[in-house]
């Protein structure tokens, strides 16, 4: 591993970043807030003058071509948390602790959308564009932003954009990948521009249609409003945030070839697109039954709320259409049940992903019909495909390492916290990128009580949930870590 | 007529022998050595390359009408065909073994393709085996089905079993439905035409001709048991294996199919949907048992083994099938495998020479189904406009034939002794192989 080679990689990505970080002030001058300008200029600053610095470190290493994958991985993760720091620094300015700043400012990065704050009437609109911001910027990949715009990473481009979102199939819609990561984020782009125009006609103020639009398509949660999305009381919102929430949870390589490709049966084509659909209707119609004849309201709103909250859940957005942590307790198992779930590979939403879990279904039942059929070939398909072994053995020990995961940290956090449902929920909610867990930590509290051990054990779920586990379980090998000091 | 063979393959020695008799027959060949048996022929042999134009030339090959390239090469046949198109306008038929260049023949994208490739016809052994197989399993029940005038009208042969309440009875008192006629029966392996004292006996093979509607209600008359095929075991996962369960999984049929080869194992489960596909060895008896094969409707032994089929299908028949289809490869083992009891014994060869000589066009007739290995055969004619009207019963075939199937027009007419024959009606007959010349020259003098 060359450290010159890292430091000059991430001096890219700071310096594109410092420049990122300045988007804020044009809010704050569009509102009148100008006190708000100076957080983001050193936020910036910082990150300029470290940019500055590896560039110099590394200023004998300009060629990423034969960047190794080990490289690439760690290039990965230091960017995202380097990200997470250089946002967290406007955050301090607020009156936000380091912890924090941190925690709210990874959440955002890696779209959860769990929060830290409390009285939302404290700070500018600055600010919250800033949160949403962070979160579009993370949605569809840092990595995947950095390699559509800047051509300096080359061939080794294709070794970091598969690093950060090692999805079980490596999917390119353009022989190159640059042009791949601009098809995504136009897709990603044109989707948002469409919800803030819809938001807009539908009656949200502006910036909020633009921060909840942000907060949407990223799979985020994020939301100006203290209510979230309940807050606006607008039933032709919630359906809007529903339809775009769908879209976000779903591949974005097969909607490319939806929308600008015109192929119109690129999604239902797919096989795990339309197990999510299944999964979505199935369980929200026994959300709705629970809802409707457990509670009060009408058989219209528990059906709207059940769909909008498993959808919100299962795409790992984290918005609310109601105080779901106030639901009783099936209808709060079926959620969680979404939030070990997460979204399509591809797309905005973390967790396990839906075809991990298709393909884990697959599994079960090959091996009790491999118990009938001793002799039989059972080969598991997804889109008609066979799926090589080695890919299998990827996709189950990713699913084994999640649990193992969630269920060490969800222990840790139990211990720390002194109640099981912070521990698991929260474990749940963070390392899925889901957001806000039941209890204390539902939609309308906030992570703000809880211990500052188990902010930090939540923020680094929330950055090895984001990268889908292999780059951090990568660096558990001491082999990982072998530094080569040659010039 | 002048036909010019190319390849010297068992397949082109059936056709040599098949047709030598009424055709002037050339054969070409490589230089490898030739076999005895094609000196019994009656047919000029000429030695060299199938591509080699100065060849062709030499042998006068622009006055042959049909050029069959049979050779075991397919690439061979190929450059063959496009050879002899050079020089003169002959019908090409082209032998191919490999299902991909098969496909770029057949397929319709063909006529789309910058050239084209300017073969006549493609005939493919193993799928046209597959039909047949296919044709023979979707019509339960029945050991063989022809289907005539575009599936109007049926050919079926059923074995008598020997609990039928029809045996002992003569044709006449059976009292089939109308529209169905008793074309042929064949008894200790000789076919033969009856008339209506003939009496039904046990475990005959009766060849029955009829509307579809008429045949099932002969069916469900007369051949009660009959279901409808739900399951078929396949053993063997070669071209014909793969094609047959891809096409009977389509038909919604359950299939299991053993394969011993692992590789091939993977690439059948890979490429077929749903059908079960089990690696080992046909006649291993305790696979046989716990996979239940020979529980399914139809057995299907077509590895590339006659011993091999003839075991398996055996061991399957003792097993308790109720029917079982079996490939045989070398003709000479017809015979033997349905005497040992085998209830259908389908085979390549057999099925290609049905199409080689369906192809061979003489004054209107077309031979468009062999029965019994060859034994019958069902000719299609259409009646000159010469031919006088004639009801059927004042017409007198010279040798043992029986018209089937009449198709006037639009109308598909199964004959009884009333019906006239007039001019310009296509004929289906159904007759043996010795009287087919005969009965050509009745109504082409």
């Amino acid at each position: 591993m060359k450290l010159p080679l890292i430091s000059s990689a991430l001096s890219i990505v700071l310096l594109c970043f410092g420049t990122i970080i300045l988007t804020p002030i044009a809010v704050a001058c569009v509102e009148a807030e100008y006190s708000s300008i100076v957080p983001f200029v050193v936020a910036s600053l910082a990150a300029v003058s470290l940019g500055l610095l590896c560039r110099w470190y590394g200023r004998r290493h300009r060629n990423f071509d034969l960047l190794r994958r080990n490289e690439g991985l760690l290039i990965v993760t230091l960017t995202w948390i380097i990200c997470g720091v250089i946002g967290a620094v406007p955050y301090l300015f607020f009156g936000l602790g380091p912890v924090d700043a941190m925690f709210e400012s990874v959440s955002g990065i890696t779209t959860t959308g769990a929060t830290i704050l409390v009285d939302f009437s404290l700070y500018s609109k600055t600010f919250y564009f800033w949160r949403g911001l962070s979160q579009w910027l993370g949605g569809m990949g840092i990595i995947v932003l950095f390699v559509a715009i800047l051509p300096q990473f080359g061939v080794a481009g294709r070794k970091i954009f598969f690093a950060e979102a090692p999805g079980p199939i490596e999917e390119k819609i353009t022989p190159r990948i640059t042009h791949t990561a601009k098809a995504l984020w136009l897709v990603y782009l044109l989707l948002t521009c469409l919800e803030i125009i819809f938001l807009s006609l539908a009656g949200m103020p502006i910036l909020d249609a633009i921060c909840n639009s942000f907060a949407t398509m990223a799979a985020g949660g994020f939301s100006p409003n203290p209510q979230s999305i309940m807050g606006y009381g607008s039933s032709a919102i919630t359906w809007i945030v529903i339809l775009f929430m769908l879209l976000a949870g779903s591949n974005f390589a097969l909607q490319y070839r939806w929308f600008i490709k015109r192929y119109s049966k690129a999604l239902l084509a797919s096989e795990e697109f339309r197990f999510y659909l299944a999964i979505v209707l199935l369980f929200s119609s026994a959300l709705f039954l629970v809802l409707y004849f457990s509670g009060p309201e009408s058989a219209i709103t528990s059906f709207r709320d059940g769909l909008f909250q498993i959808v919100s859940i299962i795409t790992t957005t984290g918005f609310s259409s109601a105080d779901f942590a106030l639901w009783t307790i099936p209808a709060q198992t079926l959620l969680f049940t979404m939030m070990l779930i997460g979204g399509c590979a591809g797309s905005a939403g973390g967790g396990i992903k839906v075809v991990r879990v298709l393909f884990g279904f697959k599994f079960l039942k090959r091996e009790i019909d491999q118990l009938v059929h001793p002799k039989a070939v059972l080969p598991i398909k997804i889109d008609r495909v066979t799926i090589h072994d080695e890919v299998q053995r990827q996709m189950l020990s990713f699913i084994l390492f999640y649990l193992v995961l969630m269920v060490f940290s969800g222990l840790v956090v139990t211990m720390i916290e002194e109640n099981a449902i912070i521990g698991f929920v929260g474990t749940a909610a963070t390392i899925g990128n889901v957001g806000p867990g039941f209890g204390e930590i539902g939609p309308m509290g906030s992570f703000s009580h809880i211990n500052g051990v188990s902010k930090i054990l939540f923020t680094v779920d929330m950055l090895v949930g984001r990268l889908e586990l292999i780059p951090f379980l990568a660096m558990l090998s001491p082999e990982f870590w072998h530094i080569s000091r040659r010039r | 007529m002048d036909i010019l063979l190319y390849g010297t393959t068992e397949i082109s020695y059936l056709i040599a022998s098949r047709l030598h008799q009424q055709h002037n027959i050339t054969l070409l060949h490589d230089s490898e050595d030739l076999h005895e048996k094609f000196n019994n022929l009656d047919i000029s042999i000429a030695e060299g390359g199938g591509g080699d134009i100065a060849i062709l030339e030499q042998i006068e090959a622009g006055k042959a009408k049909l050029f069959i390239a049979c050779s075991a090469l397919d690439e061979a046949n190929i450059v063959a065909c496009w050879t002899i198109k050079k020089i003169a306008d002959v019908e090409t038929i082209c032998f191919i073994a490999k299902p991909a260049l098969f496909k770029n023949f057949s397929s319709s994208a063909h006529n789309q393709y910058q050239t084209r490739y300017d073969i006549d016809s493609i005939i493919w052994p193993e799928q046209l085996l597959t039909q047949d197989i296919f044709r023979i399993i979707s019509v339960p029940d029945a050991l063989d089905v022809e289907y005539l005038a575009g599936g109007k009208a049926k050919l079926f042969e059923y074995r008598i079993r020997s609990n039928s309440h029809i045996i002992n009875k003569s044709l006449m008192e059976c009292n089939f439905p109308a529209d169905v006629l008793i074309a042929g029966i064949t008894r200790d392996d000789k076919l033969f035409i009856p008339d209506g004292t003939t009496r039904i006996q046990a475990h005959d093979k009766v060849f029955f001709i009829g509307t579809g509607v008429a045949l099932d209600s002969l069916a469900s008359d007369f051949f009660r048991e009959s279901s409808e095929v739900r399951t078929v075991s396949i053993i063997g996962g070669g071209s014909v294996g793969f094609m047959l369960a891809d096409k009977l999984e389509r038909r919604g049929i359950k299939v299991k199919l053993i394969e011993h080869d692992a590789e091939r194992c993977e690439y059948l489960a890979n490429s077929l949907k749903k059908t079960l596909v089990l690696q080992g060895d046909g006649t291993d008896l305790e696979l046989l048992e716990t996979e239940a094969i020979a529980a399914a409707d139809v057995c299907v032994c077509i590895t590339n083994n006659d011993e091999k089929n003839l075991l398996c299908s055996l061991l399957i028949k003792q097993l308790g099938s109720k029917r079982t289809i079996t490939r045989v490869s070398n003709l000479q083992n017809y015979d033997l495998f349905a005497r040992v009891g085998i209830d259908v014994v389908v085979s390549p060869k057999a099925s290609a020479l049905a199409e080689v000589l369906n192809r061979i066009q003489v004054h209107n007739v077309d031979i468009i189904a062999l029965i019994e290995g060859g034994k019958g055969e069902v000719l299609r004619l259409t009646t000159p406009t010469t031919f006088k009207e004639v009801k059927l019963k004042e017409f007198k075939f010279p040798a043992n034939a029986i018209i089937g199937v009449i198709v006037r027009g639009h109308r598909v007419l199964i004959p009884d002794g009333n019906t006239i024959i007039c001019p310009g009606d296509r004929l289906k007959i159904f007759t043996m192989k010795e009287d087919s010349e005969t009965i050509k020259e009745l109504f082409f003098p």
